[in-house]
């Protein structure tokens, strides 16, 4: 018994020194970011901001003539990733609920279907994509960006909330329909309040992919003005010598905040998302 | 009870229901990938009114396209170097948290850089592997390790591309790998004991093959993500120096909205893309389930 916890104690103390070595690469973005430019490059690395300065995210947010400002990026980024998780969370609720609740002919090939599309990459439909947004006339817009990223993410959200739904006790519904309640009103008043927490895990995930997609934004918006963050941190980085890395790192830990602030808040949420996405192998 | 009348009311509620992601999932991932197949066979161009069918030109180019070539191999040698540590290193974490305290801390440090983008990572990593400035080369050379400009040589771009990944993504399979261990049954672990079989024989004889379904899971996905290698890329290398980590994702996004916006060409080379992650995936879940039942 002694040995055993003489052994995970050991462990621990290598994990963590471990885990504050996983952390360095981020620390050195916050910490470069809040240096005065003379000290960035200073030999050896100072790992302690000293002087500290906020200039650099002023430069970003406010006064960067030099490329989309990444003040306006960081808002449209919030309404892009907001907008698809309305969406996804949406439209995934309302089809995964007759898909676990409710016999219909074409019920299992449709699920088929959805499940099948998991694994189709998102790199093959790039090029049809555009043709599609361009033709509806939504390029650089925030429709062009939320609603392709719903679609992608659609199959997955049904996919975890089925699962959801069919564990969930039957007895509450039965008795709302006892009760005179319309399919729609046992689906709004007893099983969406019942499933918040896995809403909650969705909207998250649907939330970090949406935050985070370089690729798509990348090719459907053309207008600085319309840029979402990643595209613009990506543009900054060539508008700037490689010597100002305060710009640079200032934009690359605001990109970083909003994540973090609900990973914080619901670091169960999160795992537990993650967690259930796994099941879908 | 009139039950044909109400099995075909609950059908038209269900269908209801599912108007509004089928109308999405139908018009935003179904339709662009059957015209995505459709363009493959055409000359199409961004801005081009009309097109011709050319039947398979676009593919027979893409056994002459050296480039394409080049981008084909770099993507499959960063699939298949990435693919262990992607498996080793989770799993060696989630093994070693799962007997450690701070459980929940830990992992959620190791998470932290699954939440960033892309963009964001490669930001960080370029500027820590900076080759003059940078702090790694700098505590490299304090320690009288050669250094090198990581990420502008060829022979070791690609692997700082892998290092870089291994960090970003090493969290989320972290969380997937605890979940699966957390579903063995302890008791096999007392009775394995209880036969005086622990530590390594008990790794190797319950551990592994019981996570063969999660190892399975974690292939597939990062294949799946490995061969659409493209915004770490982006951000570190822009597929240099020279040719050294140009990828087929990277060829694909040139082709289509840089160069020549040859719509066709790209298409064809995206079904070539998924052609082969569909074998892949194939292959895998022919080569890992087999031997799950025990």
């Amino acid at each position: 018994m002694r040995r055993l916890d003489r052994g995970a104690l050991a462990l621990t103390l290598a994990l963590s020194v471990l885990a504050v070595v996983w952390l360095l690469p981020i620390v050195w973005v916050v910490v470069t970011s809040l240096k005065v430019t003379e000290d960035i490059v200073k030999l050896p690395p100072e790992w302690i901001p000293w002087p500290v300065t906020g200039d650099h995210y002023h430069e970003v947010l406010f006064s960067s003539s030099r490329t989309a400002r990444i003040g306006r990026a960081f808002g449209n980024s919030l309404v892009i990733a907001l907008g698809t998780v309305a969406v996804v969370v949406a439209t995934s609720a309302l089809a995964a609920y007759p898909l676990a609740r409710m016999r219909f002919p074409g019920r299992d090939l449709v699920f088929a279907l959805l499940v099948g599309s998991l694994m189709i990459p998102n790199a093959v439909v790039l090029v049809p994509q555009y043709v599609l947004v361009q033709r509806l006339g939504w390029l650089s817009t925030y429709q062009g960006l939320i609603v392709p990223e719903a679609a992608t993410t659609f199959a997955f959200g049904v996919f975890l909330l089925r699962q959801f739904f069919r564990t969930m006790p039957g007895e509450l519904e039965d008795a709302a329909r006892m009760d005179g309640a319309s399919a729609w009103q046992v689906f709004t008043r007893v099983v969406l309040p019942l499933s918040q927490p896995v809403l909650a895990a969705l909207a998250i995930f649907a939330f970090r992919s949406a935050w985070n997609d370089f690729l798509w934004p990348l090719i459907a918006v053309n207008k600085p003005d319309m840029f979402p963050l990643p595209v613009a941190l990506a543009l900054l980085r060539s508008a700037y010598s490689a010597e100002s890395y305060g710009p640079i790192m200032a934009g690359a830990a605001l990109s970083a905040l909003p994540l973090l602030v609900v990973f914080v808040v619901a670091n169960r949420r999160i795992v537990e998302g993650v967690r259930l996405s796994g099941l879908k192998g | 009870m009139g039950s044909g009348r109400h099995r075909r009311r609950q059908a038209a509620t269900a269908y209801l229901f599912l108007a509004p992601g089928l109308l999405l999932f139908a018009v935003f991932r179904v339709y662009p990938l059957l015209e995505g197949l459709q363009l493959s066979f055409t000359n199409a161009r961004l801005g081009r009114a009309s097109f011709q069918y050319v039947g398979l030109a676009n593919y027979a180019r893409l056994l002459e396209d050296s480039r394409f070539h080049v981008s084909l191999v770099n993507t499959a040698l960063y699939t298949v170097a990435s693919t262990l540590p992607i498996l080793a290193v989770p799993l060696a974490l989630a093994l070693a948290l799962n007997r450690g305290r701070l459980r929940t801390l830990l992992r959620s440090v190791f998470f932290f850089p699954f939440t960033l983008s892309v963009v964001t990572v490669g930001l960080a990593w370029l500027w820590l592997l900076d080759p003059v400035v940078g702090p790694f080369n700098y505590y490299l050379k304090s320690l009288g390790v050669p250094v090198r400009s990581w990420l502008a040589d060829p022979q070791t771009a690609m692997a700082a591309i892998i290092v870089t990944t291994v960090w970003w993504v090493t969290g989320y399979y972290l969380v997937i790998y605890l979940a699966g261990l957390q579903d063995i049954p302890r008791d096999l672990y007392e009775a394995a004991a209880l036969d005086g079989a622990g530590g390594w024989r008990a790794f190797w004889s319950i551990t592994l093959p019981l996570l063969r379904p999660v190892m399975l899971f974690v292939v597939v996905t990062h294949v799946i993500g490995s061969f659409q290698l493209f915004g770490q890329v982006f951000v570190l290398t822009l597929g240099g120096p020279g040719d050294a980590t140009r990828t087929v994702v990277q060829h694909l996004y040139e082709a289509a909205f840089q160069n020549f916006f040859q719509f066709g060409a790209a298409s064809a080379m995206a079904w070539v893309l998924f052609a082969i992650i569909l074998v892949f995936s194939v292959l895998q879940f022919r080569l890992l389930r087999g031997h799950t039942e025990y």
